[in-house]
Protein backbone atom coordinates (compact mmCIF):
# COMPACT_ATOMS: atom_id res chain seq x y z
CA UNK A 1 0.00 0.00 0.00
CA UNK A 2 3.16 2.54 1.04
CA UNK A 3 4.42 1.77 -2.99
CA UNK A 4 0.91 2.51 -4.31
CA UNK A 5 0.57 5.62 -2.08
CA UNK A 6 4.12 6.42 -3.20
CA UNK A 7 3.76 6.06 -6.76
CA UNK A 8 -0.09 7.70 -7.30
CA UNK A 9 1.17 10.41 -5.17
CA UNK A 10 4.24 11.65 -7.35
CA UNK A 11 2.34 10.59 -10.18
CA UNK A 12 -0.70 12.98 -9.48
CA UNK A 13 1.57 15.44 -7.80
CA UNK A 14 2.56 16.33 -11.49
CA UNK A 15 -0.70 16.35 -12.91
CA UNK A 16 -2.61 18.12 -9.96
CA UNK A 17 -3.44 21.77 -10.20
CA UNK A 18 -0.37 24.26 -10.37
CA UNK A 19 1.12 25.36 -7.04
CA UNK A 20 0.75 28.92 -7.84
CA UNK A 21 -2.32 31.66 -7.20
CA UNK A 22 -4.90 30.63 -9.20
CA UNK A 23 -4.52 32.70 -12.21
CA UNK A 24 -8.57 33.03 -13.28
CA UNK A 25 -9.91 36.30 -12.00
CA UNK A 26 -11.67 37.61 -14.72
CA UNK A 27 -14.21 39.26 -13.02
CA UNK A 28 -11.46 41.33 -10.74
CA UNK A 29 -11.62 43.30 -13.62
CA UNK A 30 -15.29 45.09 -12.99
CA UNK A 31 -14.14 45.70 -9.23
CA UNK A 32 -13.20 49.29 -9.03
CA UNK A 33 -9.93 49.89 -6.99
CA UNK A 34 -9.98 49.82 -3.47
CA UNK A 35 -12.69 47.37 -3.04
CA UNK A 36 -11.20 43.97 -4.02
CA UNK A 37 -12.62 41.66 -1.09
CA UNK A 38 -10.09 40.19 0.85
CA UNK A 39 -7.14 41.93 -1.36
CA UNK A 40 -7.69 45.66 -1.33
CA UNK A 41 -5.99 47.48 1.81
CA UNK A 42 -4.56 44.14 3.31
CA UNK A 43 -2.52 42.83 -0.13
CA UNK A 44 -2.59 45.84 -2.81
CA UNK A 45 -1.24 49.20 -2.83
CA UNK A 46 -3.22 52.44 -3.63
CA UNK A 47 -2.03 55.49 -5.12
CA UNK A 48 -0.56 57.95 -7.79
CA UNK A 49 1.65 57.18 -10.78
CA UNK A 50 4.45 59.57 -10.54
CA UNK A 51 6.91 57.80 -13.59
CA UNK A 52 6.53 55.23 -16.20
CA UNK A 53 9.85 53.50 -17.35
CA UNK A 54 8.39 51.55 -20.30
CA UNK A 55 12.86 49.98 -20.89
CA UNK A 56 12.96 49.64 -17.03
CA UNK A 57 9.28 48.02 -17.22
CA UNK A 58 8.69 49.97 -14.10
CA UNK A 59 5.92 51.82 -12.71
CA UNK A 60 6.91 54.43 -9.51
CA UNK A 61 3.91 55.19 -7.43
CA UNK A 62 3.44 57.01 -4.43
CA UNK A 63 1.29 56.41 -1.35
CA UNK A 64 1.30 58.06 2.30
CA UNK A 65 4.35 55.50 3.17
CA UNK A 66 6.37 57.37 0.09
CA UNK A 67 7.39 56.57 -3.14
CA UNK A 68 8.31 53.41 -4.56
CA UNK A 69 8.90 51.22 -7.77
CA UNK A 70 6.62 48.37 -8.87
CA UNK A 71 7.79 45.71 -11.63
CA UNK A 72 5.22 44.98 -14.85
CA UNK A 73 5.57 41.92 -16.55
CA UNK A 74 4.76 40.53 -19.59
CA UNK A 75 1.41 39.24 -17.87
CA UNK A 76 0.52 42.03 -15.73
CA UNK A 77 -2.74 42.79 -16.26
CA UNK A 78 -3.72 46.14 -16.70
CA UNK A 79 -7.02 47.21 -16.36
CA UNK A 80 -8.57 50.71 -16.52
CA UNK A 81 -11.59 51.77 -13.71
CA UNK A 82 -13.82 53.66 -15.38
CA UNK A 83 -16.58 53.24 -12.56
CA UNK A 84 -16.91 56.61 -11.26
CA UNK A 85 -17.79 57.65 -14.95
CA UNK A 86 -20.34 55.08 -15.17
CA UNK A 87 -18.35 53.21 -18.02
CA UNK A 88 -17.29 49.71 -18.64
CA UNK A 89 -14.24 48.47 -17.26
CA UNK A 90 -11.55 48.07 -19.71
CA UNK A 91 -8.40 46.09 -20.72
CA UNK A 92 -5.99 48.84 -20.75
CA UNK A 93 -1.67 48.99 -21.95
CA UNK A 94 1.27 50.77 -20.81
CA UNK A 95 0.56 53.56 -22.34
CA UNK A 96 -2.49 54.04 -20.08
CA UNK A 97 -0.31 54.35 -16.78
CA UNK A 98 0.35 58.21 -17.08
CA UNK A 99 2.02 59.91 -14.38
CA UNK A 100 -0.85 61.45 -11.48
CA UNK A 101 -3.52 58.94 -12.27
CA UNK A 102 -4.60 56.99 -9.63
CA UNK A 103 -4.12 53.00 -9.51
CA UNK A 104 -4.14 50.01 -7.53
CA UNK A 105 -1.39 47.15 -7.29
CA UNK A 106 -1.63 43.42 -6.78
CA UNK A 107 1.37 42.16 -6.59
CA UNK A 108 2.28 38.40 -7.72
CA UNK A 109 2.11 35.62 -4.58
CA UNK A 110 1.65 39.23 -2.66
CA UNK A 111 5.17 39.63 -3.11
CA UNK A 112 5.82 43.19 -3.25
CA UNK A 113 8.66 42.30 -4.49
CA UNK A 114 7.93 40.80 -7.43
CA UNK A 115 5.91 41.89 -10.44
CA UNK A 116 2.59 43.12 -10.29
CA UNK A 117 0.02 40.65 -11.02
CA UNK A 118 -2.40 43.30 -12.18
CA UNK A 119 -2.39 46.96 -11.96
CA UNK A 120 -6.23 49.19 -12.21
CA UNK A 121 -5.65 52.39 -13.80
CA UNK A 122 -8.42 55.30 -12.35
CA UNK A 123 -9.36 56.68 -15.93
CA UNK A 124 -11.97 60.21 -14.97
CA UNK A 125 -12.34 61.66 -18.36
CA UNK B 1 -36.64 34.95 11.12
CA UNK B 2 -40.10 33.99 10.10
CA UNK B 3 -43.35 32.72 11.52
CA UNK B 4 -44.71 29.36 10.87
CA UNK B 5 -47.73 29.78 8.31
CA UNK B 6 -50.83 27.72 9.25
CA UNK B 7 -53.32 26.50 6.66
CA UNK B 8 -56.21 29.33 7.38
CA UNK B 9 -54.36 32.00 9.09
CA UNK B 10 -55.93 34.93 6.54
CA UNK B 11 -59.13 34.20 7.39
CA UNK B 12 -61.42 35.77 9.67
CA UNK B 13 -61.71 32.71 12.30
CA UNK B 14 -58.41 32.26 11.79
CA UNK B 15 -57.16 34.98 12.77
CA UNK B 16 -58.94 34.95 16.25
CA UNK B 17 -57.91 31.60 16.78
CA UNK B 18 -54.16 32.59 15.81
CA UNK B 19 -54.74 35.22 18.59
CA UNK B 20 -55.83 33.09 21.29
CA UNK B 21 -53.02 31.00 20.38
CA UNK B 22 -50.59 33.67 20.57
CA UNK B 23 -51.72 34.56 24.07
CA UNK B 24 -51.29 31.26 25.16
CA UNK B 25 -48.05 30.29 23.77
CA UNK B 26 -46.42 33.55 23.15
CA UNK B 27 -43.14 32.79 24.54
CA UNK B 28 -43.42 29.01 24.26
CA UNK B 29 -43.82 28.67 20.49
CA UNK B 30 -40.76 30.91 19.92
CA UNK B 31 -37.50 29.25 18.54
CA UNK B 32 -34.91 29.83 21.00
CA UNK B 33 -33.38 33.55 20.82
CA UNK B 34 -30.36 32.99 18.82
CA UNK B 35 -26.51 32.86 18.96
CA UNK B 36 -24.22 35.44 17.37
CA UNK B 37 -22.83 33.04 14.80
CA UNK B 38 -26.55 31.97 14.31
CA UNK B 39 -27.60 35.38 13.43
CA UNK B 40 -25.11 36.09 11.17
CA UNK B 41 -25.80 32.53 8.90
CA UNK B 42 -29.49 34.01 9.39
CA UNK B 43 -28.29 37.50 7.16
CA UNK B 44 -26.37 35.04 4.87
CA UNK B 45 -29.54 33.08 4.51
CA UNK B 46 -31.39 36.56 3.63
CA UNK B 47 -28.81 37.71 1.56
CA UNK B 48 -28.45 34.41 -0.44
CA UNK B 49 -31.99 33.91 -1.17
CA UNK B 50 -33.23 37.47 -1.31
CA UNK B 51 -30.52 40.34 -2.16
CA UNK B 52 -30.64 40.70 -5.70
CA UNK B 53 -27.49 43.42 -5.37
CA UNK B 54 -29.39 45.85 -7.88
CA UNK B 55 -29.20 43.55 -10.66
CA UNK B 56 -31.07 41.23 -13.46
CA UNK B 57 -33.39 40.36 -10.32
CA UNK B 58 -31.37 37.17 -9.32
CA UNK B 59 -30.31 35.85 -6.05
CA UNK B 60 -27.95 33.70 -5.23
CA UNK B 61 -30.71 31.16 -4.58
CA UNK B 62 -31.93 31.32 -7.95
CA UNK B 63 -29.08 28.80 -9.02
CA UNK B 64 -28.74 27.40 -5.68
CA UNK B 65 -32.26 26.66 -4.19
CA UNK B 66 -32.74 25.29 -1.16
CA UNK B 67 -35.06 22.73 -2.35
CA UNK B 68 -33.30 21.20 -4.99
CA UNK B 69 -29.89 20.49 -3.23
CA UNK B 70 -28.87 24.52 -3.92
CA UNK B 71 -28.20 23.24 -7.54
CA UNK B 72 -30.36 23.54 -10.87
CA UNK B 73 -31.37 20.75 -13.31
CA UNK B 74 -33.73 20.74 -16.29
CA UNK B 75 -36.19 18.66 -13.93
CA UNK B 76 -36.16 21.98 -11.58
CA UNK B 77 -35.91 24.26 -14.16
CA UNK B 78 -38.98 23.28 -15.85
CA UNK B 79 -41.28 24.03 -12.61
CA UNK B 80 -39.93 27.41 -12.33
CA UNK B 81 -42.57 30.34 -14.05
CA UNK B 82 -41.20 32.01 -17.31
CA UNK B 83 -40.23 35.12 -15.69
CA UNK B 84 -37.93 33.69 -13.05
CA UNK B 85 -35.13 35.53 -13.01
CA UNK B 86 -32.81 32.35 -13.69
CA UNK B 87 -34.69 32.95 -17.11
CA UNK B 88 -32.93 36.37 -17.49
CA UNK B 89 -31.47 35.60 -20.53
CA UNK B 90 -34.64 35.14 -22.52
CA UNK B 91 -37.06 38.31 -21.46
CA UNK B 92 -34.28 41.14 -20.58
CA UNK B 93 -33.11 42.91 -23.36
CA UNK B 94 -29.94 44.00 -22.15
CA UNK B 95 -29.41 40.50 -21.95
CA UNK B 96 -30.07 38.62 -24.90
CA UNK B 97 -26.79 37.77 -26.28
CA UNK B 98 -23.97 36.12 -24.56
CA UNK B 99 -25.35 36.13 -21.32
CA UNK B 100 -26.87 32.59 -20.94
CA UNK B 101 -28.07 30.00 -23.50
CA UNK B 102 -31.58 29.29 -22.61
CA UNK B 103 -31.49 25.93 -24.76
CA UNK B 104 -28.61 24.80 -22.74
CA UNK B 105 -29.91 26.05 -19.59
CA UNK B 106 -33.39 24.25 -20.11
CA UNK B 107 -32.46 21.31 -21.62
CA UNK B 108 -29.09 20.57 -19.48
CA UNK B 109 -28.72 22.69 -17.08
CA UNK B 110 -26.20 24.35 -18.14
CA UNK B 111 -24.86 28.54 -17.17
CA UNK B 112 -22.28 30.42 -19.03
CA UNK B 113 -19.09 31.47 -17.37
CA UNK B 114 -16.76 33.94 -19.23
CA UNK B 115 -13.76 32.07 -17.33
CA UNK B 116 -10.96 32.97 -19.48
CA UNK B 117 -12.38 37.06 -19.79
CA UNK B 118 -15.04 39.24 -21.30
CA UNK B 119 -12.77 39.96 -24.59
CA UNK B 120 -14.58 37.69 -26.88
CA UNK B 121 -18.37 37.29 -25.55
CA UNK B 122 -19.30 35.61 -28.63
CA UNK B 123 -16.63 33.60 -29.02
CA UNK B 124 -14.78 32.81 -25.29
CA UNK B 125 -16.80 31.31 -22.94
CA UNK B 126 -17.60 27.78 -20.75
CA UNK B 127 -20.75 26.20 -20.30
CA UNK B 128 -20.80 24.51 -17.03
CA UNK B 129 -23.20 23.06 -14.50
CA UNK B 130 -24.24 24.46 -11.16
CA UNK B 131 -22.22 22.97 -8.01
CA UNK B 132 -24.00 22.90 -4.98
CA UNK B 133 -23.19 24.54 -1.98
CA UNK B 134 -23.11 21.67 0.51
CA UNK B 135 -20.25 20.77 2.82
CA UNK B 136 -18.41 23.66 1.21
CA UNK B 137 -15.90 23.84 4.63
CA UNK B 138 -15.02 20.32 3.85
CA UNK B 139 -14.28 20.34 -0.07
CA UNK B 140 -12.76 23.97 -1.29
CA UNK B 141 -9.33 24.09 1.21
CA UNK B 142 -6.31 23.10 -0.63
CA UNK B 143 -2.35 23.37 -0.04
CA UNK B 144 -2.53 26.23 -2.70
CA UNK B 145 -5.64 28.43 -1.32
CA UNK B 146 -9.36 28.28 -1.67
CA UNK B 147 -10.61 25.69 -4.96
CA UNK B 148 -14.02 27.39 -5.77
CA UNK B 149 -16.15 26.93 -9.11
CA UNK B 150 -15.35 23.94 -10.71
CA UNK B 151 -12.11 24.39 -12.18
CA UNK B 152 -11.15 26.01 -8.66
CA UNK B 153 -10.88 29.54 -9.43
CA UNK B 154 -13.79 30.78 -9.55
CA UNK B 155 -13.60 33.29 -7.33
CA UNK B 156 -11.32 37.30 -7.80
CA UNK B 157 -10.15 39.47 -4.49
CA UNK B 158 -8.28 36.78 -2.66
CA UNK B 159 -9.87 33.46 -4.15
CA UNK B 160 -11.21 32.84 -0.95
CA UNK B 161 -15.09 31.16 -0.60
CA UNK B 162 -15.81 34.70 0.65
CA UNK B 163 -15.03 36.42 -2.13
CA UNK B 164 -17.34 33.89 -4.42
CA UNK B 165 -20.29 36.29 -3.75
CA UNK B 166 -18.66 39.31 -5.77
CA UNK B 167 -17.53 37.68 -8.99
CA UNK B 168 -20.90 35.67 -8.54
CA UNK B 169 -22.86 39.28 -8.73
CA UNK B 170 -20.52 40.63 -11.66
CA UNK B 171 -21.00 37.32 -13.67
CA UNK B 172 -24.44 36.15 -13.18
CA UNK B 173 -26.21 39.55 -11.52
CA UNK B 174 -25.59 42.47 -14.14
CA UNK B 175 -28.51 44.58 -16.11
CA UNK B 176 -26.68 44.54 -19.08
CA UNK B 177 -23.42 43.64 -19.85
CA UNK B 178 -21.24 46.76 -19.27
CA UNK B 179 -20.99 44.97 -16.09
CA UNK B 180 -20.74 48.93 -14.56
CA UNK B 181 -20.94 48.76 -10.83
CA UNK B 182 -23.66 51.11 -9.44
CA UNK B 183 -25.56 50.96 -12.43
CA UNK B 184 -25.83 47.35 -13.66
CA UNK B 185 -25.10 45.83 -10.07
CA UNK B 186 -23.97 46.83 -6.34
CA UNK B 187 -20.90 45.18 -4.83
CA UNK B 188 -21.69 43.21 -2.01
CA UNK B 189 -20.64 44.88 1.31
CA UNK B 190 -18.11 43.72 3.25
CA UNK B 191 -20.29 43.02 6.06
CA UNK B 192 -22.88 41.35 3.69
CA UNK B 193 -19.57 38.58 2.08
CA UNK B 194 -19.09 37.89 5.70
CA UNK B 195 -22.76 36.92 6.44
CA UNK B 196 -23.07 35.36 3.11
CA UNK B 197 -19.48 33.21 3.56
CA UNK B 198 -20.99 32.04 7.00
CA UNK B 199 -24.74 31.16 5.87
CA UNK B 200 -22.47 28.80 2.87
CA UNK B 201 -20.22 27.55 5.05
CA UNK B 202 -23.26 26.21 8.02
CA UNK B 203 -24.82 24.27 4.66
CA UNK B 204 -25.10 20.44 4.58
CA UNK B 205 -22.38 18.80 6.45
CA UNK B 206 -19.81 19.63 8.96
CA UNK B 207 -17.54 16.57 9.50
CA UNK B 208 -15.99 14.27 6.95
CA UNK B 209 -17.34 10.06 7.14
CA UNK B 210 -14.70 7.78 8.51
CA UNK B 211 -14.56 5.16 6.16
CA UNK B 212 -15.64 1.82 6.03
CA UNK B 213 -19.30 2.51 7.62
CA UNK B 214 -20.65 -0.72 9.17
CA UNK B 215 -23.14 -1.04 5.77
CA UNK B 216 -25.86 -3.61 6.05
CA UNK B 217 -26.57 -4.22 2.54
CA UNK B 218 -24.67 -6.36 0.88
CA UNK B 219 -24.62 -5.26 -2.80
CA UNK B 220 -23.28 -1.32 -0.99
CA UNK B 221 -20.85 -3.27 1.16
CA UNK B 222 -19.07 -4.58 -1.37
CA UNK B 223 -19.30 -1.43 -3.57
CA UNK B 224 -17.88 0.43 0.04
CA UNK B 225 -14.74 -2.34 -0.82
CA UNK B 226 -14.52 -1.69 -4.37
CA UNK B 227 -14.32 2.00 -3.89
CA UNK B 228 -11.52 1.80 -1.13
CA UNK B 229 -9.77 -0.66 -3.02
CA UNK B 230 -6.69 0.21 -4.12
CA UNK B 231 -6.46 -1.60 -6.75
CA UNK B 232 -9.92 -2.25 -8.47
CA UNK B 233 -11.55 0.69 -8.01
CA UNK B 234 -9.12 2.97 -6.55
CA UNK B 235 -11.96 5.85 -5.81
CA UNK B 236 -10.85 6.42 -2.59
CA UNK B 237 -7.03 8.06 -3.73
CA UNK B 238 -9.04 11.33 -5.13
CA UNK B 239 -11.95 11.03 -2.85
CA UNK B 240 -10.92 10.35 0.62
CA UNK B 241 -13.26 8.92 2.99
CA UNK B 242 -15.96 9.63 -0.25
CA UNK B 243 -15.16 13.82 0.15
CA UNK B 244 -13.87 16.03 -2.08
CA UNK B 245 -10.19 15.46 -0.40
CA UNK B 246 -7.11 13.79 -1.26
CA UNK B 247 -6.17 10.95 0.70
CA UNK B 248 -3.58 11.97 2.86
CA UNK B 249 -1.70 8.35 2.73
CA UNK B 250 -1.29 9.19 -1.08
CA UNK B 251 -1.08 13.02 -1.76
CA UNK B 252 0.41 13.64 2.27
CA UNK B 253 -1.74 15.63 4.96
CA UNK B 254 -3.43 18.19 4.27
CA UNK B 255 -3.32 17.86 1.08
CA UNK B 256 -6.92 19.09 0.38
CA UNK B 257 -8.82 19.48 -2.80
CA UNK B 258 -7.27 18.68 -5.71
CA UNK B 259 -7.46 19.52 -9.49
CA UNK B 260 -7.03 16.92 -12.12
CA UNK B 261 -7.60 16.70 -16.12
CA UNK B 262 -9.63 13.60 -16.13
CA UNK B 263 -10.56 13.74 -19.88
CA UNK B 264 -14.46 15.07 -19.00
CA UNK B 265 -14.28 17.27 -21.82
CA UNK B 266 -13.18 13.90 -24.49
CA UNK B 267 -16.44 12.32 -23.19
CA UNK B 268 -18.26 11.33 -27.15
CA UNK B 269 -22.06 12.49 -27.58
CA UNK B 270 -22.11 14.75 -24.75
CA UNK B 271 -25.83 16.00 -24.34
CA UNK B 272 -24.85 19.89 -24.75
CA UNK B 273 -23.53 19.12 -27.84
CA UNK B 274 -26.08 17.00 -29.09
CA UNK B 275 -28.49 20.32 -28.88
CA UNK B 276 -25.96 21.63 -31.69
CA UNK B 277 -25.38 25.29 -29.83
CA UNK B 278 -22.30 26.19 -29.59
CA UNK B 279 -20.06 24.84 -26.42
CA UNK B 280 -16.43 26.06 -26.94
CA UNK B 281 -14.11 23.41 -25.17
CA UNK B 282 -13.56 23.83 -21.39
CA UNK B 283 -9.86 24.48 -20.35
CA UNK B 284 -10.46 24.49 -16.99
CA UNK B 285 -8.31 26.03 -14.52
CA UNK B 286 -6.07 28.99 -15.42
CA UNK B 287 -5.93 31.13 -18.69
CA UNK B 288 -5.30 29.66 -20.59
CA UNK B 289 -6.50 27.01 -18.63
CA UNK B 290 -4.66 23.71 -17.69
CA UNK B 291 -7.29 21.39 -19.06
CA UNK B 292 -7.66 20.32 -14.76
CA UNK B 293 -11.18 20.48 -12.69
CA UNK B 294 -11.64 19.96 -8.56
CA UNK B 295 -12.81 16.90 -7.16
CA UNK B 296 -16.31 17.35 -5.87
CA UNK B 297 -17.67 15.44 -3.18
CA UNK B 298 -18.73 12.35 -3.40
CA UNK B 299 -21.10 11.90 -0.31
CA UNK B 300 -23.74 14.67 -1.66
CA UNK B 301 -23.45 12.91 -4.98
CA UNK B 302 -26.22 11.16 -5.70
CA UNK B 303 -29.33 13.53 -5.83
CA UNK B 304 -27.10 16.45 -7.80
CA UNK B 305 -26.62 15.33 -10.87
CA UNK B 306 -26.46 15.43 -13.64
CA UNK B 307 -22.60 14.84 -12.97
CA UNK B 308 -19.21 16.44 -14.15
CA UNK B 309 -18.81 20.06 -15.14
CA UNK B 310 -20.50 20.22 -17.95
CA UNK B 311 -23.32 17.85 -16.86
CA UNK B 312 -22.19 15.01 -19.06
CA UNK B 313 -23.67 12.50 -17.45
CA UNK B 314 -27.39 12.04 -15.52
CA UNK B 315 -26.88 9.07 -13.88
CA UNK B 316 -24.66 8.12 -10.65
CA UNK B 317 -24.11 5.29 -12.13
CA UNK B 318 -22.67 6.44 -15.54
CA UNK B 319 -20.75 8.76 -13.37
CA UNK B 320 -18.80 5.50 -11.78
CA UNK B 321 -18.66 4.06 -15.73
CA UNK B 322 -17.34 6.89 -16.72
CA UNK B 323 -13.43 6.18 -14.82
CA UNK B 324 -14.05 2.97 -17.33
CA UNK B 325 -14.07 4.47 -20.43
CA UNK B 326 -11.42 5.75 -22.74
CA UNK B 327 -12.22 9.14 -21.97
CA UNK B 328 -10.76 8.54 -18.33
CA UNK B 329 -8.25 6.12 -19.04
CA UNK B 330 -6.66 7.65 -21.72
CA UNK B 331 -6.82 11.22 -19.70
CA UNK B 332 -3.68 12.92 -18.19
CA UNK B 333 -5.11 11.39 -14.79
CA UNK B 334 -5.82 8.43 -16.25
CA UNK B 335 -2.51 7.73 -18.00
CA UNK B 336 -0.86 8.14 -14.13
CA UNK B 337 -2.97 6.07 -12.56
CA UNK B 338 -2.12 3.30 -14.78
CA UNK B 339 1.48 3.80 -14.56
CA UNK B 340 1.06 4.24 -11.15
CA UNK B 341 -0.70 0.98 -10.23
CA UNK B 342 -0.29 -0.94 -13.32
CA UNK B 343 -3.63 -0.65 -14.88
CA UNK B 344 -6.73 1.56 -15.62
CA UNK B 345 -9.83 1.13 -13.85
CA UNK B 346 -11.85 -1.54 -15.18
CA UNK B 347 -15.18 -2.53 -13.25
CA UNK B 348 -17.83 -5.08 -14.10
CA UNK B 349 -21.25 -4.56 -14.84
CA UNK B 350 -22.32 -6.07 -11.16
CA UNK B 351 -19.10 -3.93 -9.96
CA UNK B 352 -20.24 -0.57 -11.14
CA UNK B 353 -23.75 -1.00 -9.59
CA UNK B 354 -22.42 -1.86 -6.64
CA UNK B 355 -19.89 1.20 -5.94
CA UNK B 356 -22.93 3.25 -7.29
CA UNK B 357 -25.19 1.93 -4.89
CA UNK B 358 -22.69 2.43 -1.95
CA UNK B 359 -22.80 5.77 -3.27
CA UNK B 360 -26.54 6.26 -2.79
CA UNK B 361 -26.70 4.88 0.46
CA UNK B 362 -24.32 7.35 1.94
CA UNK B 363 -26.41 10.26 0.05
CA UNK B 364 -29.37 8.37 1.55
CA UNK B 365 -27.55 8.41 5.00
CA UNK B 366 -26.59 12.64 4.88
CA UNK B 367 -30.59 13.07 3.80
CA UNK B 368 -31.61 11.24 7.10
CA UNK B 369 -29.20 13.06 8.80
CA UNK B 370 -30.33 16.39 7.67
CA UNK B 371 -33.62 15.43 7.81
CA UNK B 372 -33.44 14.37 11.50
CA UNK B 373 -31.92 17.95 11.95
CA UNK B 374 -34.68 19.76 10.14
CA UNK B 375 -37.39 18.27 12.46
CA UNK B 376 -35.78 17.77 15.69
CA UNK B 377 -35.31 21.93 15.44
CA UNK B 378 -38.63 22.38 14.38
CA UNK B 379 -39.84 20.14 17.64
CA UNK B 380 -37.62 21.64 19.72
CA UNK B 381 -38.18 25.06 18.59
CA UNK B 382 -34.53 25.71 18.06
CA UNK B 383 -33.78 28.67 15.86
CA UNK B 384 -31.69 27.47 12.72
CA UNK B 385 -30.07 30.09 11.16
CA UNK B 386 -29.48 28.51 7.94
CA UNK B 387 -33.06 27.62 7.74
CA UNK B 388 -36.65 29.62 8.29
CA UNK B 389 -38.38 28.07 10.59
CA UNK B 390 -41.66 27.97 9.22
CA UNK B 391 -39.48 25.86 6.46
CA UNK B 392 -37.70 23.49 8.32
CA UNK B 393 -40.81 20.88 7.80
CA UNK B 394 -40.53 21.38 4.20
CA UNK B 395 -36.85 20.95 4.06
CA UNK B 396 -36.98 17.86 6.21
CA UNK B 397 -39.90 16.85 3.33
CA UNK B 398 -37.17 17.73 0.93
CA UNK B 399 -34.26 16.04 2.29
CA UNK B 400 -36.54 12.64 2.73
CA UNK B 401 -38.11 12.73 -0.90
CA UNK B 402 -34.46 13.02 -2.21
CA UNK B 403 -33.44 9.95 0.06
CA UNK B 404 -36.36 8.17 -1.42
CA UNK B 405 -35.86 8.44 -4.72
CA UNK B 406 -32.21 7.76 -4.56
CA UNK B 407 -32.52 4.74 -3.13
CA UNK B 408 -35.70 3.31 -5.53
CA UNK B 409 -34.04 5.08 -8.00
CA UNK B 410 -30.94 1.91 -7.17
CA UNK B 411 -33.33 -1.14 -6.29
CA UNK B 412 -32.00 -0.39 -2.92
CA UNK B 413 -33.05 -0.98 0.52
CA UNK B 414 -37.42 -0.96 0.37
CA UNK B 415 -37.74 -1.60 4.32
CA UNK B 416 -35.96 1.78 4.61
CA UNK B 417 -37.70 3.43 1.84
CA UNK B 418 -40.78 2.55 3.54
CA UNK B 419 -39.78 4.02 6.62
CA UNK B 420 -38.61 7.31 4.82
CA UNK B 421 -42.13 7.10 3.12
CA UNK B 422 -43.79 7.02 6.90
CA UNK B 423 -41.10 9.76 7.61
CA UNK B 424 -42.98 11.75 4.85
CA UNK B 425 -46.40 11.01 5.90
CA UNK B 426 -45.93 12.40 9.53
CA UNK B 427 -43.68 15.08 8.42
CA UNK B 428 -46.60 16.08 5.50
CA UNK B 429 -49.40 15.51 8.77
CA UNK B 430 -47.09 17.60 10.81
CA UNK B 431 -47.01 20.73 8.39
CA UNK B 432 -50.89 20.56 8.92
CA UNK B 433 -51.63 20.58 12.27
CA UNK B 434 -52.59 23.02 14.72
CA UNK B 435 -51.54 20.93 17.76
CA UNK B 436 -49.46 18.04 17.15
CA UNK B 437 -46.83 19.45 15.20
CA UNK B 438 -44.05 18.87 17.48
CA UNK B 439 -45.18 15.33 17.94
CA UNK B 440 -45.35 14.16 14.65
CA UNK B 441 -42.03 15.63 14.01
CA UNK B 442 -40.75 13.87 16.45
CA UNK B 443 -42.32 10.73 15.73
CA UNK B 444 -41.22 11.19 11.80
CA UNK B 445 -37.43 11.59 13.07
CA UNK B 446 -37.97 8.16 14.86
CA UNK B 447 -38.66 6.94 11.32
CA UNK B 448 -35.96 8.56 9.96
CA UNK B 449 -33.65 6.81 12.71
CA UNK B 450 -35.10 3.27 11.99
CA UNK B 451 -34.91 4.19 8.03
CA UNK B 452 -31.06 4.80 8.94
CA UNK B 453 -31.02 1.80 11.15
CA UNK B 454 -31.56 -0.38 7.65
CA UNK B 455 -28.75 0.81 6.23
CA UNK B 456 -26.00 1.24 9.01
CA UNK B 457 -25.38 -0.25 12.30
CA UNK B 458 -22.55 -2.02 14.00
Amino acid sequence: MLKYGTAIGVAFALLAGPSFAFAQKTTERFIPIGQSPGLSGDYTNIGSIEAVSVQERTVTMSDASGSYSVGIADDTHIWLDKSKIGSTNAVGTVSDLQAGRRIEVKYRDNDPQAAAEWIKVEILE
Amino acid sequence: MKWRSHPGAGSLPGLLFLGCVGLICASSCRPATPAPDDELVARGRDLFFDEAFDGNGRTCGSCHPASNNFTIDPAFAVTLPAGDPLFAAEFDAGLGQNFENPTLMREVGLILENQDGFGDLENDFNMRGVPHTLGLGLSIDSRDGPRSGWSGDGAPGDGSLRSFATGAVIQHFPRTLGRVPGEDFRLPTDEELDALEAFQLSLGRQEELTLPLPLKGRVASRGQEIFNDATLGKCSACHFNAGANGDPGVFGAGAGNLNFNTGVEDLPDQPADLTGEPVPPDDGLGTPGDGTFNTPSLVEAADTGPFFHNNSVETIEGAVVFYNGDAFNNSPAGQLLAGATGGGINLDATQVVEVAAFLRVINTLENIRQSIGFLISFAERRFAGNEEFDQLLARALDETDDGIGVLVAGGLHPVAVAHLREARRLTTEAMESWFSGERLAREAAREQELARDELVGL
